[in-house]
C-alpha cells in the first residue's frame, strides 16, 4: 500500500520552505502600506514677506522662526533672534509663540504674550520683518518630495483586512507545523491557541476599524504578526506562557489605545506630567521594596502567579516626560524637569542593580537628550549623561566583569558562562535556512530560550531567513519613524516616535547580538517576540508613540 | 522640526549599525556553521537518528567498518575488528567523543547550512570516509590486548607519512550490541568511553629512559667512554634507588645500561645532567605538550622537577616520580628518533568522498623537531635490538618499561619502539595497565601489532 505519511512529510517540508518567503512578503506589505495614503505634499499656509513679496511655504505643523540656518523658517534680519518664535498648528487654528526673543513678536502690531492665535491675512512681525499670513494654496511652486512616501495618486495600499488575512494565514501555517511536530503528542493544542490568537487579532482589527474608525492598521498588524509568532513558538515550549503572551498582547493593545488617546492633544500632556512622574517613582519604588531578587537584580514584582517588571512601564512614561512640543521644548523649566526626573530614575535603578534595564534607560536618556537639545544645553545634558554612565559603571563593575569573561570566547566556556550562547549558535546552525519545524527545536530546553535567546529559537525552528526578516521588520520601524518626523503634528510626536523606534532597535541589538556573542549577554528582550508580559506591554506602549506620530492616526477617519 | 529630523539621523545610524551587525553575523554563520552545528550536545545529530544518514567508513583497504544498511548502522562483521576499532570509529551513541563518527558526524551526515539538520534524506548528500587503519591489524591486536582483561592501549603508525595503521584501546565493547551501563556494572566498564591511545596518560617507567638518554647524549661529552658499577641498589640523594628486583648489573657501559634498563645508571645521569637541562630536553621532545591529532587534543604529559629533591630528580630520570606520558605521544617520540629527529603528526584519515576532507578542515600533516639528527642517530644505535624477536621480520629497536604505580597495584607494562626498514617505517607504543613486566605483557601485543601492520603495508 502506498505510504501516505511521505506526502505529509513533503507537505510539511514544503511549508517550511514557503514560510520565509511568505514572511518577507508580509513585512514588505506592512511597510508598503505605511508609505501610502498620504496627504499631498502641499503647504499648509504661506508666509509672504510684505517688503520683498517673497512667499515662504509652511509645510510643518510646528515651525521655528529665526535667524539661524537650522530654523524651519529662516529670516535674514539682524533684529531677529537666533530662534525668535514658534509657529504652530493646532486643531483650533494657527498660533505663534515668542521664544524668549530680544525684540518680541507682534501680530497685527500687538506684542504677543504666550501663544497668540493667528488668522488668515494677519500680519506677523519679527524684528524688522513683516509677514502676511496667507492660505496654503497661495504658494504655487512644487515642493521637494520625501522618498519614503508614495505619490497620493498611485494605487491605494493593500486593504487592512487583506493584510490581516495574510497574517492570520501565516499563523495558521505555523499552527499546522506545530501540530505535526516530531514529538507527535498533543496534536490539537496549537489549534486551540490559534483560535484564541485569531480572535485577538480580528478583535483588535474590529476595534480599530469600527469603534475607533481608523483607516490605518499597518503598525498594529506588524506587531500582531510578531506577537503571534512568539505565542505559537511558546505553545510547544510552555503552553501556559503562550496564553499569558496572548493576554499580555490584549493588555498591551489597551495601553496602546490609552496612550494614543492620552497624547492626542500635545499641549494637554503637560497636565499629566506630574501624576505620571509620581506613578513612575512609585512603580520603581515598589519594585525596590517588594521586588524579589532574581539573578542579582531586584526588578520583578510577584502578585500571585503574575510576575511583573515595573521598569518596563517606566520606560514608556520616561519618553512622555522627555518629549515636548516645540515651543516648550527649549525652555529651561522643561529641561530641568527632564534632568531632575532622570536623576531620580537613575538613583532608583542603581539600587535595583539590573544591568539590562539600566543600559536601556541610559540609552533612552541619551536618545531623548540628543533629540531635544541644541546649543549649550547639549553640554549640560552630556555632563548629566556622563554622571549617569559613571554611576552605573561603578555600581555594576564586578557583575559586568563576570559577563565579559566569556564574551567573544564562548566556546572556551561552553559548559559555564558561555553555555547559553554556544547552544544558540549550535542550534541556529542546525536550523539552516528553513528551520527544523515548530516544536522540533532543542534550544527550547535551555534556560531563557523563550526570552533572552529567542532569536536562536526562531532561527532554529523557522530558519535563519525568518529570524532575520522579523529582526529587520522591527529595525525598519526607525526608517518609518524618521520619515514621519516632519509630518507629525508636533515635535512631541517626532521625538517620542524616534526615541521609541530607536529604543526598540537598541533592545533588538542587545538581544540578538547578546545571544549570538557579538555583544555581551545582557538579558534584554526581543520586541514583541520574547516571552514576558511586561515586555510585550511596554513594546505596545512604545509602538503607540510611533502610531501617534503618524498624522493619519488622528486626522483621517473612516 | 527640521532640526529634530536632522538629529534623528543618530537613530538611523543605530539601525544601520544593527544591519551591519546582522551582516557580520551572517558571514560568521556561513563560515562557521559546520563547527557550530558539530557539537557533542547537539541533539539533532545524536543517537541513531543522526547516524542513519551518515556515509560509510572504510579502513585503508576499503573494508567497511561502519555503514548504513536500510535504517540501521552496521559495523564490521568481525567482532574483534569492530570492537577493536570502537574508539576510532565510534558507535551509535556520542559517548566516545574522539571517535570519527562523533567528531565528524555532521560532515558524514552531509550537514549544510541550507537544509540544517532536520531535512529529508533525499535532500542530503552524505559522505564516506576512508581511514588509515588496517582492520586485520586492529582485530588481532584487540584479541591480544583484551586477553589481559585490563585497560590498555596500542598504537602503530607510519612515521614517514603519519598514517596510523593500528589504534586499539581497551576496555571496549561491541558497537553492534552496546551494553547498558548502570550503577551496578559501571565498575566493569571503567574508562570504556576513553580512547586510551589519544586521551590518557600513564606513568612511563623505563621507557622514559629514552628522554634521559637523549639528554645525556647531548650534555655529557664522554658518555660513551664511561662505565658504571651497579650493585642493584644505591643511595642517591638520601634514599635508595633500586634496579628491578634488586638485580645487580655489575660493571656496565651506557649501551649495556640501556639494554639492561639499569635504574642506577640513569638515575645518576639525571642527577648529573641536573633539573634544568633534564627539563629542557623533556620540553624539546614535547613531554609537557598537547598534540592535535585530527581535531583531538592529546593530554599533555608531565615532567616537572622544579620542586623535586635530588632523590626525586634521580627517580624522574627513570620515568617514576610524577612523570606521565600519553601512548600516542610515545609513539610520536619513537617515530621522531627513527625519522632523524623529526616527528610527523599522525592522522587517522586517508580520504573521503566529495569534498569531505575540505568540510572537516583536514590540514596537511605537520611535523615537529624533537631531537637533533645527531642525537636521534646515536639513540637509534644504542637502543636495544629486537630484530630476532619475531617482529614479523622487521628490524626493530625498542625499549620495554615496567612502571611502578603504587603499593598495592601491579606495574604498568610498556613497550615502545620502531622499525628501521625503509619499506615499513613503523613506530609503536603499547601499554597494559596494572599488568606486570613490560617484556612479558606489552611485548606480545607489540609483536602482534608490528607483524600485522608490516603485512598491511607490504601487501600494497
Amino acid at each position: 500500500m502506498f505510504d501516505f505519511s511521505v506526502i505529509f512529510d513533503i507537505g510539511v517540508v514544503g511549508l517550511r520552505i514557503l514560510m520565509p518567503l511568505y514572511a518577507i512578503f508580509i513585512v514588505y506589505q506592512c511597510y508598503a502600506a505605511m508609505r501610502r495614503r498620504r496627504r499631498p505634499e502641499k503647504p499648509l499656509v504661506t508666509l509672504m514677506n510684505t517688503a520683498t513679496l517673497e512667499k515662504i511655504p509652511v509645510v510643518l505643523w510646528e515651525n521655528t522662526i529665526g535667524r539661524k540656518r537650522s530654523n524651519d523658517i529662516v529670516v535674514e534680519d539682524a533684529a531677529v533672534s537666533r530662534t525668535h518664535a514658534v509657529l504652530l498648528r493646532r486643531s483650533e487654528g494657527w498660533f505663534i509663540s515668542d521664544a524668549e526673543s530680544v525684540h518680541g513678536t507682534y501680530v497685527n502690531g500687538e506684542k504677543t504674550e504666550g501663544r497668540k492665535q493667528v488668522l488668515i491675512d494677519d500680519v506677523i512681525r519679527v524684528g524688522n520683518t513683516e509677514f502676511q499670513f496667507l492660505r496654503g494654496d497661495e504658494y504655487n511652486e512644487e515642493l521637494r518630495e520625501s522618498w519614503f512616501f508614495k505619490k497620493p495618486s498611485r494605487k491605494p495600499a493593500i486593504k487592512a483586512w487583506k493584510l490581516m488575512l495574510m497574517i492570520t494565514l501565516f499563523h495558521f501555517f505555523m499552527t499546522v507545523e506545530a501540530m505535526f511536530w516530531n514529538a507527535g503528542t498533543n496534536s490539537f493544542s496549537p489549534l486551540i491557541l490559534f483560535g484564541a490568537l485569531a480572535v485577538v487579532e480580528w478583535g483588535f482589527f474590529s476595534v480599530s476599524y469600527f469603534i475607533l474608525r481608523r483607516i490605518t492598521f499597518e503598525l498594529e498588524a506588524l506587531a500582531l504578526f510578531l506577537s503571534g509568532i512568539g505565542a505559537i513558538l511558546l505553545i510547544r515550549q510552555e503552553e501556559r506562557a503562550a496564553y499569558m503572551q496572548l493576554a499580555a498582547t490584549v493588555v498591551g493593545f489597551v495601553i496602546f489605545c490609552i496612550i494614543i488617546k492620552l497624547i492626542e492633544n500635545p499641549d494637554r500632556i503637560y497636565r499629566f506630567r506630574l501624576p505620571l512622574m509620581i506613578i513612575a517613582v512609585l512603580l520603581l519604588g515598589t519594585s525596590i521594596i517588594f521586588g524579589k531578587v532574581t539573578n542579582g537584580a531586584a526588578n520583578w514584582i510577584y502578585i500571585g502567579i503574575f510576575s511583573f517588571q515595573p521598569s518596563e512601564l517606566v520606560k514608556v512614561i520616561y519618553i512622555i516626560i522627555g518629549a515636548g512640543t516645540l515651543d516648550k521644548l527649549n525652555t529651561k523649566k522643561d529641561l530641568f524637569i527632564f534632568i531632575g526626573f532622570s536623576v531620580v530614575c537613575v538613583g532608583l535603578l542603581a539600587i535595583m542593580r539590573d544591568l539590562g534595564t539600566a543600559l536601556i534607560f541610559f540609552i533612552t536618556f541619551l536618545l531623548i537628550a540628543f533629540m531635544r537639545s541644541g546649543d549649550f544645553k547639549t553640554i549640560i545634558l552630556a555632563v548629566a549623561a556622563a554622571v549617569f554612565g559613571a554611576t552605573f559603571a561603578i555600581r555594576f563593575m564586578p557583575y559586568v566583569a563576570d559577563r565579559f569573561k566569556a564574551y567573544r570566547n564562548v566556546w572556551k566556556y561552553a559548559q559555564d558562562e558561555g553555555y547559553q550562547q554556544t547552544h544558540v549558535l549550535t542550534f541556529i546552525a542546525s536550523g539552516g535556512l528553513f528551520g527544523v519545524g515548530i516544536g522540533n527545536g532543542f534550544l527550547k530546553q535551555v534556560a531563557a530560550s523563550e526570552s533572552d535567546l529567542v532569536f536562536g529559537l526562531v532561527a532554529e525552528e523557522m530558519g535563519i531567513i525568518v529570524a532575520i526578516t522579523i529582526a529587520l521588520a522591527v529595525a525598519l520601524l526607525v526608517v518609518y519613524a524618521r520619515a514621519i518626523t516632519t509630518r507629525s503634528r508636533s515635535t512631541f510626536y517626532s521625538i517620542s516616535a524616534c526615541c521609541a523606534a530607536g529604543l526598540l532597535v537598541v533592545q533588538l541589538t542587545l538581544n540578538i547580538f547578546g545571544a549570538t556573542d557579538l555583544l555581551p549577554l545582557t538579558g534584554v528582550t526581543f520586541p514583541f517576540i520574547s516571552s514576558g508580559g511586561s515586555s510585550i506591554i511596554s513594546c505596545w506602549g512604545l509602538l503607540a508613540f510611533i502610531k501617534a506620530a503618524d498624522e493619519r492616526t488622528y486626522s483621517l477617519k473612516r | 522640526m527640521k532640526s529634530v529630523l536632522k538629529r534623528s539621523t543618530l537613530i538611523l545610524f543605530f539601525t544601520i549599525a544593527f544591519i551591519g551587525g546582522i551582516a557580520f553575523f551572517t558571514v560568521e554563520l556561513v563560515v562557521s556553521a559546520d563547527d557550530w552545528a558539530n557539537q557533542p550536545y547537539n541533539a539533532h545529530i545524536s543517537g541513531n537518528g543522526g547516524l542513519e544518514q551518515a556515509g560509510a567508513i572504510f579502513d585503508r583497504n576499503g573494508t567497511p567498518l561502519a555503514q548504513t544498511v536500510g535504517e540501521n548502522r552496521v559495523y564490521n562483521d568481525n567482532y574483534s575488528v569492530r570492537t577493536g576499532l570502537l574508539h576510532t570509529v565510534g558507535d551509535n551513541s556520542l559517548n566516545i567523543s574522539t571517535a570519527v563518527q562523533s567528531k565528524y558526524r555532521s560532515q558524514l551526515t552531509g550537514y549544510s547550512l541550507i537544509w540544517g539538520l532536520n531535512m529529508p534524506q533525499s535532500l542530503r548528500t552524505s559522505h564516506d570516509m576512508t581511514l588509515t587503519v588496517d582492520a586485520n591489524t586492529c582485530g588481532a591486536v584487540y584479541d591480544a590486548l583484551s586477553a589481559y582483561d585490563t585497560s590498555g592501549a596500542c598504537v602503530v603508525y607510519n612515521y614517514k607519512t603519519g598514517e596510523v595503521i593500528c589504534s586499539v584501546s581497551t576496555l571496549a565493547y561491541d558497537p553492534q550490541a552496546p551494553p547498558k551501563i548502570n550503577e551496578s556494572n559501571e565498575k566493569d566498564y571503567e574508562g570504556v568511553y576513553l580512547d586510551h591511545v589519544l586521551s590518557s596518560t600513564y606513568t612511563p617507567g623505563s621507557i622514559f629512559k629514552l628522554v634521559t638518554a637523549a639528554a645525556a647524549i647531548e650534555n655529557i661529552p664522554d658518555l660513551f667512554e664511561r662505565t658504571w658499577y651497579c650493585e642493584g641498589s644505591e643511595e642517591i640523594g638520601g634514599n635508595d634507588i633500586t634496579c628491578v628486583d634488586g638485580e645487580a648489573h655489575g660493571e656496565i657501559n651506557f649501551r649495556q645500561a640501556l639494554e639492561h634498563s639499569c635504574n642506577i645508571v640513569f638515575a645518576k645521569l639525571a642527577v648529573e645532567i641536573g633539573a634544568e637541562k633534564m627539563t629542557a630536553a623533556a620540553e624539546k621532545i614535547g613531554i609537557n605538550m598537547s598534540f592535535e591529532i585530527d581535531d583531538v587534543k592529546t593530554p599533555a604529559g608531565h615532567y616537572d622537577v622544579s620542586k623535586a629533591s635530588v632523590n626525586q630528580l634521580a627517580w624522574s630520570g627513570v620515568g617514576q616520580y610524577n612523570d606521565e606520558v600519553n601512548p600516542m605521544q610515545m609513539a610520536m617520540i619513537c617515530g621522531a628518533i627513527a625519522n632523524g629527529g623529526k616527528s610527523v603528526t599522525p592522522t587517522y584519515i586517508k580520504g573521503g568522498s566529495g569534498d569531505l576532507l575540505e568540510l572537516i578542515g583536514m590540514k596537511k600533516s605537520g611535523s615537529r623537531d624533537m631531537f637533533n639528527p645527531n642525537t636521534a642517530a646515536k639513540l637509534t644505535e644504542v637502543l636495544p635490538d629486537y630484530t630476532y624477536d619475531d617482529f614479523g621480520g622487521l628490524t626493530v629497536k625498542a625499549k620495554t618499561g615496567t612502571a611502578e604505580v603504587g603499593e598495592d597495584k601491579k606495574p604498568n607494562a610498556w613497550m615502545v619502539g620502531f622499525s628501521t626498514d625503509a619499506d615499513c617505517p613503523l613506530a609503536f607504543a603499547c601499554v597494559v595497565e596494572n599488568a606486570g613486566f613490560g617484556s612479558q605483557y606489552a611485548k606480545p601485543v607489540a609483536q602482534t601489532a608490528m607483524k600485522y601492520a608490516a603485512q598491511a603495508l607490504k601487501a600494497h
